[in-house]
């Protein structure tokens, strides 16, 4: 009988142990803890709770800066105040203006000045490399209203009506600047891009897209 | 004659009140009178002008779908009004193509029904076709006639009985499998039959034999649950099955610490990887923005969604349900608070940049079938077994990378195989652990 009672025993560890893994809602069970929750903020996680890690944490957090504090609490609650949100991300500070690596400063047309916009030349060259780059950025952010070809025929043409059929007459003489303009801050049914897509790529679609056109 | 002149001539009368002056009903029946005329004239030059040959109106079908039919439909209304009998409706035929050569200019002009349209339609503006000639609208206005003639179409009623879509195309089909198991405890039942038999006829003939006593005891003794149990090859059976299964069980369950696959929190919104990456192919860098410049793929932000979900308002598989939730975001500001699913300790430094647009990874490499995913889970390990496994396997995705030219140079000196990515460092503890 002692055999069987070892037996039980390593059916109950294992039922215990299998208890571990992660599924559905649960994370399942952290070998180190201390190692796995960055102190710094990280993207898309927080850990709300400034409780967190009280229980295994050596670090003494002093009362009068952090009270309260253990080791585990990343949140920031810097914007709590203006949207009732612990986010992680921070408002640029005033009157400071983003800069790309080519040194180009922001598109400030605004979206009803079409016609300024579409004047606008294109800094890049007409280069195989930046057409092949087109097409790939073409492939990610276009195509699947506007159709591999441009038509209008993407998948989610179905779905979304008045897609623009970029080899359609009304099309045919837009500029680069124009397609630039369009993408940053949409057109009609068209919603602005401007946020997903860097300036440099804008021109590197643009570029393709008068490619595809002809 | 056009229900519009008949009315046009009814008007003034309803309208006339009993102290109404000579003058104004004279004026007003000239008036009747006149747009009497215009419409005569307009439905005349209606039945002359729009063409009726079967080449004007494929040639009109052909402009109609290059051009309008995005934002127009015969009988129905999309983005713009249904085109049906527009060439009635519409002021008259050089209305409507002043109006599709240019409508911001028609709008402009203040002409009343131009002007009516444009706010019906929510203010959207149609595109100038200032490229289209007189004779190609035409065309296009013999396609619309053909079309309303020939009345709305009617829907489709779906076949019955036709296949479902989907369910396992490979592997064996769940009806065949049914069969095979049924088929297998038949077999079963059929062997515990016969060995009953078996048991029956060795009594029989063990009962004409003589036999000791010890025997006869063995021979006479009932098969009772009680003696199965007690027998020692049940025990052996029951100890080996339980402690092999809480064994495993137990290695697994030790082996799973720390160890997220398999991991598929519910998110704020119900979001269908199946239907977006699957179903509509919307590439995922679409969305996951940052997947090609950053440490992070990032998950999008409302605006993002709303670029679509501005007029797709109801779903597939909740209706409204869920994707209202998107729409408040938006109109409140207030970021969708998802929650994060791949979780790499904070010990090892990971770069989505790297792998996907330096070593050209597929994102499914190591996120798993996601167009097939209604929820996403952890589909890899992401221990750093894994990792190492990949790194030792993989060849870098050197070409067209002068980065790697003088490395390539350099490992093509020593060996003929491919450069791995173990090659340049890609096992170095720093590498990853900083």
């Amino acid at each position: 009988m002692k055999l069987l009672r070892h037996i039980f025993l390593f059916g109950s560890l294992g039922t215990l142990a299998m208890a571990c893994g992660a599924g559905g809602d649960d994370q399942g069970t952290e070998y180190a803890p201390n190692m796995y929750h960055s102190v710094a903020y990280e993207p898309y996680t927080q850990i709300t709770d400034p409780e967190a890690g009280a229980w295994l944490t050596s670090i003494e957090y002093s009362e009068s800066e952090m009270p309260g504090h253990a080791e585990f609490y990343n949140s920031n609650t810097l914007n709590a105040a203006v949207m009732n949100v612990n986010m992680n991300m921070r408002t640029p500070p005033a009157n400071t203006v983003p800069r790309n690596k080519q040194g180009w400063l922001p598109y400030r047309l605004p979206k009803d000045s079409l016609e300024i916009g579409a004047k606008r030349k294109s800094p890049l060259d007409s280069t195989a490399q930046v057409l092949a780059d087109g097409k790939v950025l073409y492939e990610s952010y276009c195509q699947h209203c506007h159709g591999a070809k441009g038509a209008g025929d993407g998948k989610v043409a179905d779905k979304y009506a008045g897609i623009a059929n970029l080899k359609g007459d009304a099309y045919k003489n837009i500029t680069e600047g124009h397609i630039f303009h369009v993408i940053t801050h949409g057109k009609g049914l068209m919603w602005a891009h401007g946020s997903q897509i860097s300036p440099e790529d804008r021109w590197k679609i643009a570029k393709y897209v008068k490619a595809l056109q002809k | 004659m056009t229900l519009d002149s008949r009315f046009a001539l009814l008007a003034p009368k309803t309208d006339a009140r009993p102290d109404m002056t000579k003058l104004n009903l004279i004026a007003a029946s000239k008036l009747g009178l006149l747009s009497l005329l215009l419409s005569l004239v307009c439905s005349i030059a209606v039945a002359q002008d729009i063409p009726t040959d079967a080449a004007s109106i494929s040639a009109g079908e052909a402009l109609f779908t290059a051009n309008c039919k995005t934002c127009h439909k015969v009988h129905q209304k999309l983005v713009g009004p249904a085109l049906a009998d527009v060439y009635n409706r519409a002021p008259s035929i050089d209305w409507i193509k002043s109006f599709i050569k240019n409508s911001q200019a028609v709008i402009a002009s203040g002409d009343a029904y131009a002007v009516k349209l444009y706010n019906e339609y929510n203010k959207t503006q149609m595109t100038a076709f200032t490229s289209f000639k007189d004779e190609q609208i035409m065309q296009l206005l013999a396609y619309i006639k053909a079309e309303t003639d020939k009345g709305p179409e009617v829907a489709a009623v779906p076949v019955a009985g036709a296949p479902a879509a989907g369910g396992d195309s490979t592997g064996i089909p769940s009806s065949y499998l049914n069969a095979i198991v049924i088929g297998l405890v038949l077999i079963l039942v059929l062997l515990v039959v016969i060995l009953g038999f078996l048991v029956s006829a060795l009594k029989r003939f063990l009962d004409t034999k003589e036999l000791s006593d010890d025997d006869r005891e063995q021979v006479d003794s009932p098969i009772t649950l009680n003696s199965i149990v007690k027998s020692s090859g049940f025990t052996f059976i029951v100890v080996f099955l339980v402690g092999a299964i809480g064994f495993k069980a137990l290695i697994n369950g030790l082996y799973s610490i720390g160890v997220q696959q398999g991991y598929a929190p519910k998110q704020p919104i119900a979001f269908s990887h199946k239907i977006h990456a699957g179903q509509y192919e919307i590439e995922c860098k679409y969305c996951h923005t940052g997947v090609l410049k950053g440490k992070s793929a990032t998950i999008p932000s409302v605006n993002i969604c709303m670029n679509c979900h501005n007029q797709i308002k109801e779903g597939a598989l909740y209706g409204t349900a869920e994707l209202s939730k998107i729409t408040e975001a938006y109109e409140k500001n207030i970021p969708v608070q998802w929650v994060r699913i791949h979780n790499l300790p904070d010990l090892a430094y990971f770069n989505h940049a790297q792998h996907v647009n330096v070593g050209g990874i597929e994102c499914q490499t190591c996120h798993g079938p996601i167009q097939e995913m209604e929820v996403v889970q952890q589909y890899s390990l992401l221990t750093m077994g894994w990792c190492i496994d990949c790194h030792r396997k993989t060849d870098v995705n050197a070409k067209g990378n002068a980065y790697y030219d003088k490395l390539v140079e350099l490992h093509n000196k020593s060996s003929k195989s491919a450069m791995k990515v173990e090659d340049i460092g890609g096992l170095e503890c720093a590498k990853c652990h900083y």
